[in-house]
């Protein structure tokens, strides 16, 4: 199938479908909700629920624009579009995180979206798919990076947040608004730690219980009741916190934080290197179970991981799109 | 070994000095005598060549490290991970730092056998044995196949004389003391003495770090004098000894039978920079260590800091520089002679010794009132110096100290209003605010960068500063942010030169705050013209 590497998306010309445009256009497929991936006012939208749901709670609609139409595609399910067969299967990477497999003139190309494939700490596991042809992401393309699992990143983060109020210290933990953000108040919660929540963070919660994870005994952030509490908040509102001249140690959670020049890059004492994205390890393993003639990788460290994925035998390029760095440093 | 590693990777995550003192201490206290000795000398100078060979003090010093270049470590994590270079050069650029490369990329490649520190210190005799680069990466190859990756990042690092982690020499002093149960002072002493905190750490556990012999060809601490801002605040201006402040290159010339090293106050050796002292030390009876300052001399008068500056730039002195800008030893006082340590002695007594020896000392005067005293500032500045060091006569020689027997009167060259353009976020204590400045002047066409300056600012003040900036902020990037000029400051400094690293081509020399001009809006500051003005007037 012919895949073009547009500037805003990715577009199959043959059955005239966008995968996460960033731009308005008549149709497109959003992997998850991160910002960068779902936005812009479309004619038509194509995911999972949840992500359709982060989706519309991120759109902002002027007056002149219509309501976009969405099209829910569950985790297993499929549907026709344009001659070929759309199907949905977990990305484990934020909470209704998807890859698509496209059927289509007996041919099956995935587009993993943003993946992992370890167990997440809130959301579906991934299910490796095989395929003829693969597009995925490579955030942590590099040997150099290999990232925790949820088991010691559970234990990291609740180490921390204990050993911090002992001391009688804020633990100040700095995720992403979406995912990260969630996944880390709810291993406190869990863990029995009050805990106090930034609103950018907070808003997307319900979406999280509805999906059956717990949050019990948070509270939303308050710059003047934060004593006893550990903190999770935004980069932005974690680099104020720092200059704030208050009592506080900060934890990175991400996988940037597996070197450790993040300590001078994020201002962070304690590094936990756990990602929603998947590390060098994973993404290999990933490719090699897709068992396809042909790799796209896009994202992230794009051309040394198609350089390394050709060393060892396979088809790999790395198609060039303006702007790739930047979008995912922003949220690895 | 294994344990060192992990000691040092659990040092690194703590900001607080302190801590990283009681961890490090935690662990020499569960090492046996060898074990002790060997983990301290990889923490403080690095791996020692054990081999038996008959060379004298003066030798030893400069050629017992262990000189692995990058390119040989490069080439043996190549062969050892099977990474091609491309990857590697991207992974090494991404990291940044060799040994921690080295750890993260064999992880799941070493067999993870563990290393002892006495094993450790045999790797390093045998690449320090190794007589081909070949030899050494085959050495290191196998290494890097068989012990733990965070074991061979710290491996490395200290094989790249970097370890990052927020430890310096005086921690690790600190951290001997208490672990053996002695003052840091007095390990710090004999480490001062001796130039061999292994050694130092062995006396100190056996309680004989008072029967350590000072040794030459090592660099000393100096001692420091106080700054003494209002000559009114002397009492008895006769209880003094005075001499010109000089503004030239503080430095120690150590001598033993024509045998002669330089090192300066950042305990760098300079030796080679200045041959024309080497040699006229060479002739010297016997051994010593003189402290004093490396002038640049024309007709009887120092010359400008910058010119004699010229002298450093260069690895080997050309006789068309030297004789641009000759220099002199301007010796004042004497730390060792003859095998004695005479630290403890008044200043008078080793002034004594020091004027038997054919140097060119420093002059002394006395002032029997704060007028006199006045009168040699004037003098000093005439000379074209910084200004006056007053030093008690009976003073004796605390090194590493600013203790109040010897005080300097600079007085600053002015002060300035600048206007500050950029701030960053300090470390420890002013971990969490922006501390330190970067300042500029007025121009035509904006404001120019002439310095930054960290000091003189009250912790309310500081804070206070920290909000405002915030709210000037035009650009972060990490721990420093641009802020639209807005936040005047009165700077004192002590000179003006030239600079290339500022865009105005000037920079202030130890600027200080004064006070923070609320009242001033920043088109009232100093211009870029004044600054032009004080350099003027100090080349002339």
């Amino acid at each position: 199938m012919e895949v073009e590497y547009r500037e805003t998306g990715i577009y199959l010309p043959e059955i005239d479908l966008w995968l996460d445009n960033t731009e308005p256009c008549p149709c497109t497929w959003i992997s998850h909700g991160h910002s960068d991936h779902a936005r812009g006012c479309h004619a038509k939208v194509i995911g999972t629920p949840v992500t359709l749901r982060f989706y519309r709670m991120r759109l902002w609609l002027a007056e002149s624009d219509a309501e976009p139409v969405q099209q829910p595609l569950a985790f297993g399910q499929s549907m026709n579009w344009h001659g070929a067969k759309l199907t949905a299967y977990p990305a484990s990477h934020i909470l209704g995180a998807a890859q698509l497999l496209i059927e289509h003139k007996n041919e099956r190309l995935v587009y993993t979206g943003d993946i992992k494939l370890r167990k997440p700490l809130a959301g579906d596991t991934t299910q490796p798919l095989e395929c003829d042809r693969l597009i995925i992401e490579s955030t942590f393309g590099l040997p150099i990076y290999k990232l925790m699992a949820r088991e010691l990143a559970i234990e990291a983060i609740v180490k921390f947040a204990k050993e911090c109020l002992a001391e009688g210290v804020t633990p100040v933990f700095i995720g992403y608004a979406l995912g990260r953000g969630q996944e880390i108040v709810h291993v406190l919660c869990n863990a029995g730690i009050p805990t106090s929540v930034h609103g950018a963070i907070a808003k997307f919660i319900p979406v999280y219980e509805e999906c059956g994870y717990s949050f019990a005994g948070w509270t939303p952030y308050e710059s003047r009741a934060t004593e006893g509490k550990a903190l999770v908040v935004v980069p932005s509102h974690g680099a104020s916190l720092e200059t704030s001249g208050k009592a506080i140690r900060v934890a990175y959670v991400s996988g940037w934080a597996a070197l450790d020049n993040a300590r001078t890059r994020s201002g962070a004492e304690e590094l936990i290197p756990y990602s929603d994205h998947a590390d060098f390890d994973e993404l290999t393993e990933l490719v090699m179970h897709a068992r396809a003639k042909q790799v796209d990788v896009v994202h992230g460290y794009t051309a040394p991981f198609a350089h390394i994925l050709r060393s060892r035998g396979i088809t790999a390029t790395a198609p060039q799109r303006a702007g790739d760095r930047a979008s995912v440093e922003a949220e690895g | 070994m294994d344990r060192l590693a992990a000691t040092c990777e659990e040092i690194q995550k703590h900001a607080s000095r302190l801590k990283k003192v009681r961890i490090l201490a935690d662990f020499f206290t569960t090492l046996n005598d060898q074990e002790m000795e060997i983990a301290v000398q990889l923490l403080s100078s690095g791996p020692v060549w054990r081999g038996t060979t008959n060379r004298t003090l003066f030798e030893l010093h400069d050629k017992t490290e262990l000189k692995i270049g990058r390119s040989v470590l490069r080439e043996a994590l190549r062969i050892a991970s099977c990474w091609d270079k491309e990857t590697l050069s991207i992974c090494h650029a991404q990291v940044g730092d060799t040994g921690e490369t080295v750890g993260l990329l064999m992880r799941g490649i070493s067999t993870g056998e563990p290393l002892s520190l006495a094993a450790a210190d045999e790797l390093y005799q045998e690449l320090f044995r190794a007589a081909t680069t070949a030899r050494r990466v085959e050495i290191l190859v196998t290494a890097f196949k068989k012990y733990q990756p965070l074991t061979l990042k710290y491996f490395v690092k200290i094989i790249t004389r970097g370890l990052r982690i927020g430890l310096m020499e005086r921690q690790v002093e600190e951290a001997v003391a208490l672990a053996c149960g002695v003052p840091a002072e007095a390990v710090r002493s004999a480490n001062n003495r001796l130039g061999d905190l292994a050694q130092v750490a062995i006396a100190a556990r056996r309680g004989e770090l008072a029967n350590i012999q000072a040794r030459l060809f090592h660099p000393m601490d100096f001692m420091l004098a106080k700054p003494l801002d209002n000559i009114d605040e002397l009492q008895n201006t006769s209880d003094w000894l005075v001499e010109d402040k000089y503004d030239g290159i503080r430095a120690q010339v150590h001598f033993d039978s024509g045998n002669v090293r330089i090192f300066s106050r950042g305990m760098e050796e300079v030796t080679r920079s200045f041959p024309e002292i080497v040699e006229s030390c060479a002739n010297l009876p016997g051994d010593g260590l003189i402290d004093g300052e490396i002038l640049a001399w024309v007709e009887g008068r120092a010359l400008n800091f910058n010119i004699l500056q010229r002298r450093l730039a260069t690895k080997q002195v050309r006789a068309s520089l030297m004789a641009e800008v000759p220099v002199i030893f301007m010796a004042y006082d004497l730390l060792l002679r003859d095998g004695q340590l005479l630290l403890s002695q008044p200043l008078v007594q080793r002034r004594e010794k020091l004027e038997q020896l054919p140097l060119t000392v420093s002059q002394q005067f006395s002032a029997n009132s704060q007028a006199e005293l006045e009168n040699l500032f004037a003098d000093a500045r005439a000379r074209g110096n910084e200004g006056l060091l007053l030093k008690r006569p009976d003073s004796i020689y605390e090194p590493g100290k600013r203790s109040g027997a010897w005080l300097k009167l600079k007085r600053p060259y002015g002060t300035l209003d600048v206007v500050i353009t950029a701030a960053e976020q300090g470390s420890g204590r002013r971990a969490t605010v922006f501390s330190d400045y970067t300042f500029g002047v007025r121009t035509e066409s904006g404001f120019v960068n002439v310095g930054k300056a960290y000091s003189g600012l009250t912790d309310d003040e500081i804070k206070e500063l920290t909000k405002q900036l915030r709210a000037a902020s035009v650009e972060k990037f990490g721990r420093m942010m641009l802020v639209k000029p807005s936040i005047v400051l009165e700077v004192a400094f002590d000179g003006v030169q030239r600079s290339t690293r500022h865009k105005g081509g000037y920079a202030l020399r130890f600027p200080r705050i004064v006070r923070w001009r609320k009242d001033k809006r920043p088109e009232e500051c100093d211009g870029l013209e004044r600054v032009e003005a004080l350099y003027r007037t100090s080349v002339e």
